[in-house]
């Protein structure tokens, strides 16, 4: 039973990661920036944070890996329209298989929208 | 915990005493859906009555100044002057800010209900927003200060969805020469 538990929690440990990014989104009118950080777990659902460098949340959400979804869980009142959450959830699903295991810049450019993401990774100091 | 008291007032006349002040700060971002943090370092600088420098500088560099109606936010891309008599949401942010850092958000009964509890070191003010376009932003803001310097020590940032932002303020100068430089727009 315990070399049974150990062994989970080794696979676990193993599977699981995160991963930190400066965020910075641009369209024709406006830019913002923030940090962006996921979280994959066994399960291998990626987990996804957006928010301002004050802390502030913008969206969460979840991406499932086999079937290509993203549901949003929670999005911040100004962006909490239908056709702002249908445009999120398009372009997510683009990013965030750009981003695991990035260890450099990834650009994302929505041409209909003209909407450019740009995420750089963070320094590991970021986590204590 | 009880009502808003004599404590408002000692904090008000600590707060107007403080014209000039500068301290390291940790800010910590509890993400509740992830069940993960993230840390980021800066320096603050305050000047009476409305010039504050808040700068990020680990693990990403960013800087917020507020001088007067004007703010400005500067990322590793980009740098953008704000005039905040024209953008609600940075008045409120600016407004918030300043307010926090030097804790004379408490007497303010229209935008926020306010109780205060006491420790032996503390005293810990918690504010619930009135208005809908705060309280769609925090569900409540805590301060903490320190009951022997009538300080800020830290403060907490509640959202609606149960993430938090903690921010410590550290190594705490008051009344010292702040440059000019510090808060310039340009």
């Amino acid at each position: 039973m315990r070399r049974l538990l150990i062994l989970s929690l080794l696979w676990i440990s193993l599977t699981a990661w995160g991963q930190r990014y400066s965020a910075f989104i641009e369209t024709s009118r406006a830019s913002i920036s923030g940090i962006c950080v996921l979280v994959s777990d066994s399960t291998s659902t990626i987990r996804g944070s957006l928010f301002n460098e004050f802390g502030i949340t913008a969206l969460d959400f979840t991406y499932v890996p086999a079937r290509e979804k993203v549901r949003l869980h929670s999005v911040m009142p100004a962006l909490d329209h239908w056709y702002i959450r249908r445009v999120l959830r398009r372009d997510l699903r683009q990013i965030v298989p750009l981003l695991t295991g990035a260890d450099k810049s990834v650009t994302h450019t929505n041409e209909r929208y003209h909407i450019t993401y740009t995420f750089t990774p963070l320094p590991d100091d970021s986590e204590e | 915990m009880s009502t808003v008291s004599a404590q408002t007032d000692e904090i008000a006349r600590a707060a107007a005493a403080v014209k000039t002040m500068e301290c390291d700060f940790v800010q910590t971002k509890q993400l509740k859906l992830l069940n993960d943090k993230l840390v980021s370092k800066g320096r603050m600088y305050y000047r009476q009555s409305d010039k504050l420098r808040w700068e990020y500088r680990s693990p990403y560099t960013y800087t917020f100044i507020l001088n007067g109606q004007k703010v400005l936010l500067k990322n590793a891309r980009k740098t953008d002057v704000i005039d905040t008599s024209q953008n609600k949401i940075f008045r409120e942010i600016a407004r918030m800010m300043m307010s926090s850092v030097v804790g004379d958000c408490l007497g303010n009964d229209k935008d926020f209900k306010t109780a205060i509890a006491t420790t032996p070191t503390e005293w810990v003010a918690t504010l619930e927003p009135k208005r809908k376009d705060m309280r769609q932003m925090f569900r409540q803001i805590i301060l903490h200060f320190n009951r022997t310097k009538k300080m800020v020590s830290s403060v907490e940032l509640i959202e609606p969805k149960g993430d938090k932002t903690v921010i410590e303020l550290q190594n705490v100068k008051t009344n010292a020469p702040v440059a000019d430089t510090l808060f310039a727009l340009d």
